[in-house]
Order: structure tokens, then sequence, then C-alpha cells
């Protein structure tokens, strides 16, 4: 570490421009960063200072919102939650920022996630029950047991960085992916939906929980720290 | 949009931890059996087809490299069970993910353990064979 406690940085960051590049190359950024600062920082910093053309998502900056989902130093992550000192040893290093894989490159660190909301929508995300209401007009009352049967399911922010890191996924865009699965779990064991025989219908079929090898990717890249291959598992066993 | 070089690729590049070497292991090992599995029928079915293709081969397989070879099958074999079985456990309790480096680890090592008594036998098979004079045939 330098004198003053910072770090000294070279940031490698993948780079395309569809409209003028022919193939992606590794732009390079040296910089001085606080052991605290997050990888976002330091985008922020290329982007406001260096080089105002890099092109990346953010939104929140504070890991709620799941657009910086990234791969950092080899692994899926947000760029928000990546801290310095986390991915530099000692007072000087280098971090490599590339786009998620298995989805287009759009331009820079920036992808399109249309093939992965598709794959969400198709596992019908919502709450489904014709049922009459309750007579008194309120909710439909249900257990903290009942509650906490998908807990876990209900913390996914949709950041793409599980099926973005899936090796099934990469080999094979059509498979629903991590994510979806997730997100079908919370729904499937929700005691008061009803679909959740259609949900299972839909992921028994070719390209839905089946093309899952119990890899762990997933699980390691999850920023919200969700058991994603559990969840997964737990879906192939109500089939 | 992804492709088989790709996932290649990226499956070497992507730093993913026991999981993901162990199913690297799982594919390689599982398409080195079903590669020797394709080539023995291939060769049994010379003994009707052409007898003397068939002693050949048979020949072959006491060079040096092929010896060589079937001991990487007996480690294929043993990897592929074994981890088979883990993946199968870990389906099966979906609970014991927070045990899935130690159960990782622990299936190397039972991998291990098995393999070393089979490479003793084997290396001794070998060595046997070739004092005896039976091998290099295919010249190597």
């Amino acid at each position: 570490m330098a004198t003053n406690g910072t770090v000294k940085v070279e940031l490698r960051v993948r780079r395309y421009n569809p409209e003028r590049d022919e193939k992606p190359y590794w732009g390079s950024f040296e910089m001085e960063a606080e052991p605290e600062d997050r990888v976002l920082d330091l985008l922020h910093h290329v982007q406001w200072y260096l080089d105002g053309t890099l092109a990346m998502r953010r939104s929140c900056a504070h890991g709620v919102c799941g657009s910086d989902a990234m791969r950092i130093n080899g692994q899926n992550m947000l760029a928000c939650k990546a801290l310095v000192k986390n991915l530099v040893r000692g007072g000087k290093g280098r971090i490599q920022v590339e786009p998620i894989y298995g989805m287009r490159v759009i331009k820079d660190l920036i992808v399109d996630m249309e093939p992965f909301m598709e794959h969400y929508r198709s596992v019908m995300p919502y709450f489904v029950n014709d049922e009459p209401a309750p007579e008194n007009g309120r909710e439909r009352l249900q257990s903290p047991e009942d509650r906490e049967r998908f807990d876990e399911a209900t913390k996914c922010i949709l950041c793409a960085a599980c099926t973005t890191s899936c090796p099934s996924y990469w080999a094979n865009g059509t498979y629903v992916g991590p994510a979806a699965i997730v997100q079908a779990h919370r729904f499937i064991f929700d005691s008061r939906d009803k679909a959740g025989k259609d949900r299972l219908a839909i992921l028994s079929q070719e390209n839905g929980v089946w093309r899952c090898r119990t890899i762990f990717n997933c699980t390691t890249a999850c920023p919200r720290e969700i058991p994603v291959t559990q969840l997964i598992a737990e879906v192939k066993g109500a089939m | 949009m992804t492709t088989l070089i790709g996932t290649i690729r990226e499956s070497l590049r992507y730093k993913g931890r026991e999981g993901q070497i162990a199913w690297m292991g799982h594919r390689l090992a599982g398409l080195g059996t079903l590669l020797f599995f394709v080539i023995h029928v291939v060769d049994t079915s010379w003994v009707f087809f052409a007898p003397e293709l068939y002693s050949e081969a048979i020949a072959l397989y006491k060079s040096p490299l092929f010896l060589l070879g079937e001991v990487g099958l007996m480690a294929a074999v043993i990897f592929h069970a074994i981890n088979g079985l883990r993946i199968a456990v870990m389906d099966w309790r979906p609970q014991l993910w927070k045990y899935q480096r130690q159960i990782s680890v622990a299936t190397f090592a039972i991998i291990a353990i098995l393999f070393v008594p089979a490479f003793i036998i084997m290396a001794g098979h070998i060595i046997e064979i070739l004092s005896s004079g039976a091998g290099g045939v295919a010249g190597l």
C-alpha cells in the first residue's frame, strides 16, 4: 500500500463497441484507490475523468437494483459490492472487469438482458390464485413457517450474476437458468399460490431444471447469498 | 449465441471453485470412458468381420501408450462413478449445500484412495507385460 493508505490499481476493462470495433479488446487504466473503494467507484473514475466513452449499467449503486453485475477478476459479482481490498493484495495490483458471459454485448460492459428476462417471464413469476378472497376482505393469511419456506427465493434481484456464471447456460442459452428457477421456487413453495403444477410442468421440459449440473457457480456468484443450487435441487425434488 | 468453443474457453477462464473443477473432470472422464467404450466395441466387432485386425488391436493394447491409457481409463471410471454419487447426493439432499466444499474435498480424497491400489495393481501388471517383451508392438 502507498504511504497515504491508497492502493495502485491497474484497471483492465473489456471494451467493445460493435459500431466501431471488429472485436473486443482490453482497455487499461491506472489509478490510485482507497482499499474500501468499490470497483464501481473505479469505473466511475474512468467514466468521469479518464474516458467518458466507457459504457456500463448502474442505478442504485448499493447492491439492491442488481444492474451492475459483471465478471470481476474471473468471478461474477456486483461492481457496487466488490471492494478493492478484497481484490488487490498488497499496495498494488490488477483488477480485470468484463461483461457477464452468455449474452450479447451491446457496448463495453452492457449486455442485452432480454433473453434473460424472457426466461424469467417463462416461469410465470407472479401470484396465481383465482379462488375468492377471504370473506373478511383481508389478505390470504400464511403461517410464519409457510412464509419461511420460500424466504430465500424472495431475495433475488435479477442481476443475472448466477445465470451467466453457469456453464450449462453458456453451452445452451435456451436453458432457463438459475435465476428463473429461483423465481419459480418463490411461487411453487408459496402455500397461497395455486399454479405450482404449471410451473413444474414448464421446468420439467428439455430446457428446465434438468440442465442444472449442480456445479455451484450460481451459489458463489449470488450477491444476495441465496443458496441457488439448493433451491434448484428443491424444485427438482418437487417434480 | 454461445458456442462449444466459447463454453470450453469460459470454463477455463471463469474462476469457479470445487464444483466447477469437478464438473469439468466429470465431463472429461465421461467422454474419455465413452471414447474407450466405442473403440472397444469396434475392435471386438473385428473378431467377426476382420479377425487378423482384431489380433493386431489386442497386440496394440499391450503397447506402453495403451497400457498407460488403461491406467487413465481406470482413473476416469473411478472419478466419474464417485463424483456422480456426490452429485446425486447433493441433488437428493439440497440442504447439504452448506457443506459442498467439504463434500467435494472428501470426494476427491475417496477417488484418490480408491485409485492408489488400482494403480499399484495395474503398474505391476504393466511392468510384467513390458519385462516379458510382449510390449512395443506400436513401436513406442
